[in-house]
């Protein structure tokens, strides 16, 4: 996306602005892939669904790992209508879509929950947290891999208010 | 040898440790509020975790998510600082239940000296000169009486659980003990979990010297000298020198001895610091001790040449300490400043903001210890100190000169700080003439110059 607006940038035609505000537009919605095509120029968009955290814990010791620290950019982008609303971790750990390994996931993308229906499960050190849903919504992301590590206030589902 | 290390805290210490194991090539992993997130030390460390919002309770406090983080970063060790989990006995322990190595003493070490009650008379059987008091915790306020009869009138009432200057009370008078007794066990209860109050005789204009000890797990401990740390406001220090104008070398010796047997006797391991208050004929007495790195550690590692925090790490992973007390030695003299956002003109109210421009000083003998730079958000959440500037000088004198220049030089726009407070001291003449003791501040009305 970067690598879009940059070119066009350089290319002198056009100013940024609404590059810039393109590029937040398809950001904060469902939209994967987006391309635009006009008289001078053509822009072409891809987003890359749920950037797994550069977490160094995780066995792939070789890579340098990124450090964490910029986190707002790795967060989903917020949404902007009141209509999304978007589960965080109330805690460190590691993130599980199941009850149990070989169990069904708590929850899949488009599924109808309740306020206070299980969403998933946040393991600290040998406990299991289960971590309820503040709305009635569906679920239309999952911001985190099973297994993953997460982070206080790191972005977990995206449910759309019903 | 420990690959990565956790640092359970924030602000400047968080820096100062990171840096440390920069240099002992290990790999870092900071924690920090969501409040913090352009914190420095967050940016410094290799890896960085999110563990709760701004208030500390939540984020620096919380075992729970702290733990957890180093569980997941798969750390070999956690630093913690001073403040928050340094001196909590049980984080200690659960460190060590998890396999991960608490740079620091051992949990019992901190439980055992955290009773301020208990120290005092684990060091005087041992001693150790302490202030005439109650042998332990006083419950009875007929006992209490009989004490502060026998000692004489004022005393001071100290929560056995509190310490850093908190939770204390005045008792000129027989008169005046019973409510002050109450009133402080009740404080005592509220800030620190317990009612348990002890009694101590309160001198007059005494100096606040306090000695630094390091020990090995192998039973070495030795001393490194003194800092007078005498310039306090409502009991925080604000100015801490080494070494302390009031102090000899015989009187360093004698103090250095009581301190390593203090240390000795809980069986110490790591840096601490021993507190003693010194009266005017030169007589020496045990205040408490402190189980962790303290905030005036740079004044004793420039007129030492010794990295307190790095022996820290290494006496940790096990090394045997490298000096024996004959090998260390003093060389001029050194003076911290603590830097705080603070409003002068509101009684120096902590004054949160975003510092629009920070320009450190620099030159010989010049040390800047922050957590700040240009566009850092100081948040409201947290101490108000984000920096210390240290200077070394060949004398005194020398230090004094250093000092003005470097506060001169140092710019910080965008908050209100207490670098004019600062230089005001150095023009007291009594300060210059390292006449000092803790009532120094409200004595010589240091107060704001508007």
């Amino acid at each position: 996306m970067a690598a879009a607006a940059k070119k066009a940038g350089e290319a002198g035609l056009l100013n940024l602005d609404p590059i810039k505000e393109l590029i937040e537009l398809v950001s904060n919605s469902n939209i994967d892939e987006f391309e635009l095509e006009t008289e001078n120029m053509k822009v072409a968009m891809r987003k890359l669904s749920a950037v797994p955290r550069a977490v160094p814990a995780a066995p792939v010791a070789e890579q340098a790992p990124a450090p964490v620290a910029a986190a707002p950019d790795g967060q989903a982008a917020p949404r902007d209508d009141d209509r999304f609303v978007q589960i965080t971790a109330p805690m460190v750990g590691t993130f599980y879509r199941a009850p149990a390994p070989d169990a069904e996931p708590y929850v899949k993308v488009g599924d109808v929950v309740e306020v206070g229906q299980t969403l998933c499960i946040i393991e600290a050190m040998k406990l299991m947290n289960e971590i309820e849903s503040e709305v009635r919504g569906r679920v239309t992301e999952i911001l985190v891999e099973n297994a993953e590590p997460v982070e206080y206030g790191q972005p977990l589902f995206v449910l759309e208010k019903l | 040898m420990f690959e990565k290390v956790l640092i359970a805290n924030r602000g400047e210490i968080a820096c100062r440790i990171i840096r440390a194991c920069r240099e002992l090539g290990i790999r870092t992993v900071a924690i920090y509020s969501e409040a913090d997130r352009e914190a420095l030390h967050v940016r410094l460390a290799d890896e960085a975790y999110c563990v709760g919002p701004g208030p500390s309770a939540r984020s620096y406090l919380n075992i729970p998510n702290i733990m957890s983080t180093a569980v997941l970063a798969g750390v070999d060790a956690i630093h913690p600082g001073y403040g928050y989990l340094a001196e909590q006995a049980h984080f200690a322990d659960i460190c060590e239940r998890h396999g991960i190595k608490f740079i620091g003493p051992a949990a019992h070490t901190i439980e055992r000296m955290g009773d301020k009650a208990v120290a005092r008379e684990t060091v005087r059987q041992v001693g150790v000169p302490t202030l005439p008091g109650s042998q332990g915790p006083v419950t009875v306020d007929a006992e209490a009486l009989a004490i502060a009869e026998e000692i004489g009138f004022p005393v001071l009432i100290k929560a056995a659980a509190g310490g850093g200057g908190k939770g204390m009370r005045v008792a000129a008078s027989r008169n005046e003990l019973g409510k002050a007794l109450q009133i402080a066990r009740s404080e005592a209860e509220t800030a620190f979990g317990s009612p348990a109050v002890y009694i101590e005789k309160l001198l007059e204009q005494p100096r606040h010297v306090e000695i630094q000890v390091l020990a090995d797990e192998y039973g070495n401990i030795i001393h490194l000298g003194e800092r007078e740390c005498s310039i306090q406001r409502r009991h925080q220090k604000v100015v801490e020198e080494a070494p302390s104008p009031a102090i000899t070398p015989e009187l360093r010796a004698r103090m250095g001895e009581a301190a390593v047997r203090a240390a000795q006797a809980v069986g110490y391991a790591n840096a601490g610091t021993v507190e003693f208050l010194v009266d005017r004929d030169g007589n020496f007495y045990f205040l408490e001790m402190n189980t962790r790195i303290q905030v005036e550690h740079p004044v004793t590692e420039m007129v030492t040449g010794v990295d307190l925090v790095k022996q820290q790490i290494l006496i940790a992973m096990g090394e045997p300490l490298p000096w024996r007390q004959e090998d260390i030695t003093w060389n001029g003299h050194a003076i911290e400043f603590r830097i705080n956002a603070e409003d002068p003109d509101r009684n120096f109210m902590p004054s949160p903001g975003r510092i629009t421009l920070l320009s450190p000083p620099g030159g010989p003998g010049v040390r800047f210890d922050s957590g700040a730079y240009s566009g850092y958000a100081i948040p409201p959440y947290y101490d108000p100190m984000f920096a210390k500037l240290i200077v070394h000088g060949r004398d005194r004198r020398e230090a004094l000169v250093r000092a003005r220049a470097a506060l001169m030089d140092l710019i910080v726009e965008g908050v209100r700080t207490n670098v004019d407070f600062h230089l005001r001291l150095l023009e007291d003449e009594a300060f210059q003439r390292g006449e000092l003791s803790t009532d120094f501040i409200e004595r010589r009305r240091l107060v704001s110059a508007s």
